[in-house]
């Protein structure tokens, strides 16, 4: 599935971008205040490993954070791809779901914290709840257009083969519609991971989300960028184990 | 029609003459075209020189205003360049921004926070002794001055974040968590703090204790310190604009009240009210050791920055603390002695 590319140039790349920063923190072209340096950087991951961040230890920050993600975005996909298959298999639950689907897709989540907050309280459900509202209308419209482009050939062959409703539905149109789904899921993923910095924002003292936030604020940038760091390669790992099941689950994909 | 056709060629010189134009007031005069000057809209007297337009005399150009949430925003337009002063920043994003090496100084003073930002309790958590806290949620918005006083009452009263949860949470945020019951107590300012105290809150006392023990928190002015040095006029001529409003504050506090009111949004009664809670210090008085000093010698604000500051390092909030000498340096009342002279 992979272009196997010139992985000379992805490591170029990255050496180029290591030189450049060091250059620049070493040289003292930039203060460590907009960009610290590789030392600097060292420091604060060994800091933050033996000492934590804020009275809570640096794996408990990444515990919580991945609690809310794994919540939010299992919830929401659920949810959302059996609505999304019900949309698509049913035209009167699509043009029920639709407008709310369509609407809180392209919304700013920030739009509603605060109202969540006086809904829901402080604590995890609002949280969980927002990235639940971000994971959700993805995943629905993938598993709907998944639904929506099963070939109409199979259907008929499945149909003059006496195949009842929830037969052509169980054999037919999931198995088709599961590639869409994985790919809504990965989108998803993406969503409720830039979500979690919103969801942190709530009432805060945890999580790496929070840490990037509050680091922030005292323009501490080795710790900012050691969160960065934490976040992103989280985020690689969350998208390739999709992928790994991706590849078992549909592993006809492509291949028709 | 002849006139109207422009060559590619006479729209660069159009274009050149006009930039020529426009470059040649800033040659002369060395004005900056703008100002950038952040400010929190609050119940306190500098809204008066706001509102009236004084500041905008006082620099002769185009000012341009941004409102602010936190001093944490002050502190990275600073570092960024994009602001040029700051008025109303806490003393504790002061501390940590001259810590951290952030270009600006203390001009002035804006007040002395005293009983404004206190604890609100709810009075059905049934809080009557510090001791009490033990497993109570308590919000504050982190990184502010509030924020220190509450830990400095924690550690003061040999609490720790294990015996209180306390949680980050912007003022209005507080608001709707505590309508809800969610949270226990909160350490704020007004408005939130008065909303707070409307809707079953009682006030805890900590501020006069804190005081004490060296937990003093203020809101000051800074100013980026290449802008300060470019523009002293500019800068001496906003503080004496700022003194006005300080006067008539004084003079006319029920005129005040209802100009302040009106641009912070509330009530002439509720800016009244709040207003009441700081100790607006005179620029005068600023000058005395007891606060900022004369220019060249040591006021005692210098000791608050850098009580503040260690402390901020015993949280990690910043690496490291200097010692008292660069806070004294980082407080400049050159223009304010000329200001009030």
């Amino acid at each position: 599935m992979h272009a196997r590319g010139p992985w000379i140039a992805t490591v170029a790349s990255i050496a180029i971008l290591l030189g450049g920063w060091i250059t620049l923190s070493w040289g003292g072209v930039v203060s460590d205040l907009f960009l610290p340096g590789p030392d600097e950087l060292w420091d604060a991951i060994i800091d933050l490993l033996e000492n934590g961040y804020k009275s809570r230890p640096l794996w408990q920050h990444i515990a919580d954070s991945l609690f809310r993600v794994f919540a939010g975005f299992g919830t929401g996909a659920a949810v959302g791809t059996m609505l999304g298959l019900m949309m698509g298999y049913f035209p009167t639950v699509d043009a029920l779901c639709e407008p709310f689907v369509e609407f809180l897709r392209p919304l700013p989540q920030l739009a509603y914290l605060v109202l969540l907050i006086i809904w829901l309280g402080i604590g995890e459900t609002s949280k969980i709840t927002l990235l639940f509202l971000a994971a959700l209308p993805v995943s629905a419209v993938a598993a709907r257009d998944g639904v929506r482009n099963v070939a109409v050939t199979r259907l008929l062959v499945a149909q003059s083969l006496g195949a009842s409703r929830w037969q052509i539905f169980r054999h037919v149109v999931f198995p088709s519609a599961l590639a869409e789904i994985f790919t809504g899921a990965r989108l998803a993923v993406g969503i409720v991971y830039g979500t979690l910095i919103a969801a942190e924002i709530i009432a805060g003292n945890d999580g790496i989300g929070w840490m990037i936030l509050d680091a922030g604020r005292f323009l501490r940038s080795d710790y900012v960028f050691v969160g960065i760091l934490i976040i992103g390669l989280m985020g690689v790992v969350l998208d390739r184990l999709l992928l790994v099941i991706e590849a078992r689950v549909v592993h006809w994909a492509g291949k028709q | 029609m002849n006139r109207t056709i422009m060559t590619r060629r006479r729209v660069l010189m159009s274009t050149g003459a006009g930039a020529t134009i426009l470059c040649l007031p800033a040659i002369v005069k060395a004005a900056p075209p703008q100002v950038n000057i952040a400010f929190f809209l609050s119940t306190s007297p500098f809204m008066i020189c706001k509102g009236q337009g004084w500041i905008e005399e006082a620099v002769k150009t185009k000012v341009n205003w941004i409102e602010v949430g936190s001093g944490a925003e002050i502190n990275t337009g600073i570092a960024a360049g994009s602001m040029d002063l700051g008025y109303g920043i806490g003393s504790s994003p002061t501390a940590a921004g001259i810590s951290q090496g952030i270009p600006y100084e203390v001009i002035a003073m804006m007040d002395n926070i005293g009983p404004a930002e206190e604890m609100t309790v709810r009075t059905s958590a049934n809080i009557k002794t510090p001791g009490d806290f033990k497993g109570k949620k308590v919000a504050t918005p982190f990184g502010s001055t509030s924020h220190f006083r509450l830990l400095g009452f924690l550690k003061t009263n040999n609490l720790t974040q294990r015996d209180v949860t306390v949680l980050d949470m912007r003022p209005d945020a507080m608001v709707a968590a505590w309508t809800r019951g969610d949270i226990d107590a909160g350490y704020v300012w007004s408005p939130a703090k008065s909303k707070l105290l409307a809707a079953g809150g009682a006030v805890f006392k900590t501020y006069d204790k804190l005081e004490a023990a060296g937990y003093v928190i203020a809101d000051v002015i800074i100013a980026r310190t290449p802008f300060a040095t470019a523009n002293p006029d500019i800068i001496t001529a906003m503080l004496a604009a700022y003194g006005r409003s300080l006067d008539v504050y004084k003079s006319k506090p029920d005129d005040a009240a209802s100009i302040v009111g009106k641009q912070a949004g509330v009530s002439a009664e509720v800016a009244k009210a709040d207003m009441a809670e700081y100790d607006f210090v005179p620029l005068k008085t600023q000058l005395t050791p007891a606060w900022l000093g004369a220019p060249g010698t040591e006021g005692k604000f210098a000791t608050v920055l850098k009580g503040t500051a260690d402390f901020l390092v015993e949280q990690k909030s910043i690496r490291s603390a200097p010692a008292v000498a660069a806070f004294t340096k980082a407080i400049n009342t050159s223009y304010l002695a000329k200001a009030v002279g």
